[in-house]
């Protein structure tokens, strides 16, 4: 399961050069992923509108706990984040921003457009 | 049932009949509610197994509020001899103080009780009155009655305590106290709502410190926010009584979203729609622009947060689409209804734009504007890549969601809001006109943005070139020539949908009209069949559909007068425009200065004072907002560069007016005019009998007592 995580979490941090995030998020998660009786932590850092995971990390600014099913649920995009928050799916302290964040860059379906559009294209500075 | 009382604090508020008890029923939305959730649905004080009778009530504040109460029931007889006062403070719960008083000579022994229960429903299982899926509890912890329901790891529990000494039992606490002669006994009781997480306990939630730290820091605020708004003064008295009333009324709508603490947005409505809505929170912070630019400050990064980032068909949502709602009940927990957030509107997109270019031109906050680039950039080609259902080039709406998305995605959201002039109703796709006009001032604003913040001119350059061929091709295709006005939306075939609508007006303020066809649109709308004398009707008179009290086809809403007078002002119509203000600042005044969501289009001659369309909610934010929007349009306040325009022409009832402290880049600037313009082929507004000396009598009279409560008709979940 830690490798799935692993890898759902690498896909989130690729996927934020697609979808911009207002550039003045910033800020560390700590996902506690409970798995068989032993907890796995993952740091999601967020700044400058990307995302980058590691599994070591100073302070998060916040805390997201779980069982492994339920993080590889909404972080494959099959679930919702907000509504498993919701249905008390998780437990979590801290910045609610950092969680709103993650729920952009869960995966889903685009199949409204053929090309992507030319305003998604991020300009470099 | 009697007169409901309503307190509330961001999304917590207190529904109550009179007496300040809580009965409620499947069909009756009184209650606690918090996070879109009844806390309590049953909470009924007795002394001695006897109901109270209300003599009064004192809306103390928004947030609290105290009723006066004597023994004895309806009209039989009433015991001087004793009184009860609940003082109510909401806020993480409710706080209530109940002091029971004796004004004989002789002591008394009485039982005072107060029953509780909970039925835990979401606001939409309230309107569809749904079986619960999980399990009641009910505990005594502590000497606090705990109420609790729980669904797999959902569980949301109901604390009840007293300061005074009482017995507390599965369905209430008994007070057994004694009174002596002239004196009084006090209890401090308070109900504590919790969440818990993975279908443990809340653990006893703490409401009691919430509410002391909670009351003063919102009265604190309260002032603050009058202080920093600017100050009005007029010859008009009435005018500046609607001003204060919308600068309170504003503040009591203020909410807080869960993940910006501290920063405020319009929320739609109160209570009901005290939640973020993409459409209500955008047109809101535009009217509020000039006086408390902060709302759009927090409306554009909360939007822009929560953006559509994947194609959901459950949520409606696409990459690039603002949020229409959001909320927090059980059903959007479970997936049973697609609001966390659902993004089923087509124009809170295009307006996002909108709001972000008019923000930086008020304030300079080019900060922002670079901030939420990728956002605005990502909204703007939502516009080209996902709203273009008729492969027509024009935006269009068609739910996705066939059980619980809403069917009209536009601001007229009711089920026969959009129809052809005979009557008939369109299928989908609809591409109603508005929305084109939305798009097109997107793209403008968007392209100057683009060139004055984003420095990319090839971007600034074909937004441009876009929104040329977009005006071109609508002044084509949704000219109505026998008409000469806009049809009201494009049908599936790419038909005119062929209604004489208010949304031509909408049209004025995006600039996308002709500037040849802009005398035959401003005469329509200040034609007979369209204005009654006090706004713009919805749909005109003469149309298939119209209807004086129908929801979108003839009422006349507020808000939608002061998009269309502001778009008037900008093709130069400025008279008109004086006009419009005039007839919709008259109306608040009937109104005690608090414009309802709309009122019946009955021409003024006839029914004199306007008629309140029953909504159940009010204050409505967009309402709230308008007087705020027709000031800056009869100021003709405008920003230039690093300078604030004023071009005042005012309706002549108003005598002199000034507006002072206006915020903005250019730091703080004063605004002065005098009333010149004649509004008096109907009564000037400087004449308030005509309205004044019936209002109170039959304003508040339901004219259609059938019609669904708004929350489920904006919540749109199967409205129709």
């Amino acid at each position: 399961m830690a490798a799935r995580i692993q890898g759902l979490l690498e896909a989130i941090a690729a996927r934020s050069d697609e979808r911009p995030l207002p550039t003045t998020i910033s800020g560390v998660v700590r996902l506690d992923v409970e798995d068989a009786g032993r907890t796995e932590h993952w740091y999601l850092t967020i700044a400058k509108g990307t995302v980058s995971v590691a599994r070591k990390g100073g302070e998060p600014d916040c805390v997201l706990r779980g069982d492994a099913a339920t993080f590889s649920g909404v972080l494959s995009g099959e679930a919702n984040m907000m509504a498993a928050i919701l249905r008390g799916a998780f437990e979590f302290e801290g910045r609610v921003l950092l969680l709103v964040t993650l729920q952009r860059l869960s995966p889903g379906e685009d199949k409204g457009a053929d090309v992507p559009a030319a305003g998604y294209a991020r300009r470099q500075s | 049932m009697s007169d409901q009382v309503k307190i509330l604090d961001g999304n917590t508020f207190v529904v109550s009949d009179d007496r300040g008890d809580i009965e409620a029923s499947p069909t009756d939305p009184t209650g606690l509610f918090s996070f879109d959730t009844r806390f309590l649905s049953k909470w009924v004080l007795t002394v001695n197994g006897q109901r109270l009778n209300p003599l009064s009530v004192d809306d103390l504040q928004y947030f609290e509020t105290r009723f006066f109460l004597v023994p004895g029931t309806g009209t039989v007889y009433i015991d001087a001899k004793l009184s009860v006062i609940r003082e109510r403070a909401v806020g993480g719960g409710f706080h209530e103080e109940l002091t029971v008083m004796n004004h004989d000579d002789k002591a008394v022994d009485l039982d005072v009780r107060l029953e509780a229960a909970c039925d835990f429903a979401d606001l939409f299982e309230v309107k569809d009155a749904l079986k619960k899926k999980g399990a009641y509890s009910t505990r005594v912890e502590d000497g606090k009655l705990v109420l609790g329901y729980r669904r797999e790891t959902y569980v949301r529990e109901t604390w009840i305590s007293a300061s005074a000494d009482c017995s507390v039992d599965n369905r209430g606490l008994t007070f057994s106290i004694h009174v002596e002669p002239h004196e009084q006994w006090t209890t401090d009781l308070d109900v504590a709502i919790g969440h818990g997480v993975r279908g443990t306990s809340a653990g006893r939630p703490k409401y009691g410190r919430q509410s002391k730290r909670a009351r003063p820091n919102m009265e604190v605020s309260l002032e603050t926010w009058l202080d920093e708004a600017p100050q009005l003064d007029c010859d008009w008295d009435a005018l500046k009584r609607t001003y204060q009333r919308s600068l309170v009324d504003l503040a009591a709508l203020r909410f807080s979203p869960v993940a910006l603490p501290g920063h405020y947005l319009p929320a739609a409505g109160l209570p009901w729609f005290m939640t973020m809505f993409g459409r209500d929170s955008i047109f809101t912070s535009l009217q509020a622009l000039p006086f408390a630019p902060d709302l759009a400050r927090t409306t554009l990064v909360a939007l822009g947060l929560w953006q559509g980032a994947r194609s959901d068909d459950f949520r409606d949502e696409d990459p690039g689409r603002i949020l229409h709602e959001l909320r927090f009940g059980e059903m959007t927990a479970f997936e049973e209804r697609p609001h966390s957030p659902y993004y089923g509107s087509v124009d809170a997109t295009p307006l996002y734009v909108v709001l972000l270019d008019e923000y930086e031109r008020w304030t300079g906050d080019t900060k922002l504007v670079r901030t939420l680039e990728g956002v605005a950039r990502a909204a703007l080609a939502w516009i080209d890549d996902y709203a273009d259902l008729q492969g027509n080039g024009y935006i269009a709406y068609k739910r996705r969601n066939e059980t619980s998305g809403l069917e009209n995605q536009c601001w007229k959201d009711s089920w026969d809001s959009i129809s052809y002039r005979d009557g008939r109703i369109p299928g989908f796709p609809r591409a109603t006109c508005e929305l084109q006009g939305y798009a097109y001032d997107a793209k403008m604003r968007g392209a100057r943005l683009a060139r004055a913040v984003w420095r990319d001119p090839a971007f600034a350059d074909r937004l441009e070139k876009e929104a040329a061929a977009l005006k071109r091709r609508f002044n084509r295709d949704f000219w109505v020539d026998d008409g000469r006005y806009y049809a009201l939306a494009l049908d599936a075939d790419g038909s005119q949908v062929d209604a004489l609508a208010s949304n031509i007006g909408h049209l004025l303020w995006s600039g996308i009209v002709d500037k040849s066809k802009a005398n035959a649109v401003a005469s329509h709308l200040m034609s007979p069949a369209m204005y009654s004398g006090w706004g713009v009707r919805t749909l005109a008179e003469g149309q298939g559909r119209y209807n004086p009290i129908g929801y979108h086809v003839g009422t006349v809403w507020p808000f939608d007068c002061s998009f269309i007078a502001w778009g008037l002002r900008q093709y130069g119509f400025k008279d008109e425009a004086a006009r419009i203000a005039a007839g919709i600042l008259d109306a608040a005044q009937c109104f005690e200065g608090r414009l309802p969501e709309a009122f019946g289009g009955y021409a003024r001659e006839l029914t004199k004072y306007p008629v309140q369309y029953p909504t159940a909610c009010s204050p409505q934010a967009w309402s709230t907002g308008t007087p705020l929007l027709l000031l800056r349009t009869m100021l003709g306040l405008e920003p230039s560069g690093e300078h604030l325009i004023v071009d005042p022409v005012l309706p002549q009832g108003i005598g002199h007016l000034e507006l002072l402290d206006i915020p903005g880049r250019w730091g703080k600037m004063d605004a002065f005019g005098r009333g010149r313009v004649d509004v008096s082929t109907k009564p000037p507004p400087s004449t308030p009998p005509h309205c004044g000396d019936v209002a109170g009598v039959d304003v508040h009279v339901p004219m259609v007592p059938s019609r669904p409560c708004p929350l489920w008709y904006h919540s749109g979940v199967n409205s129709a």
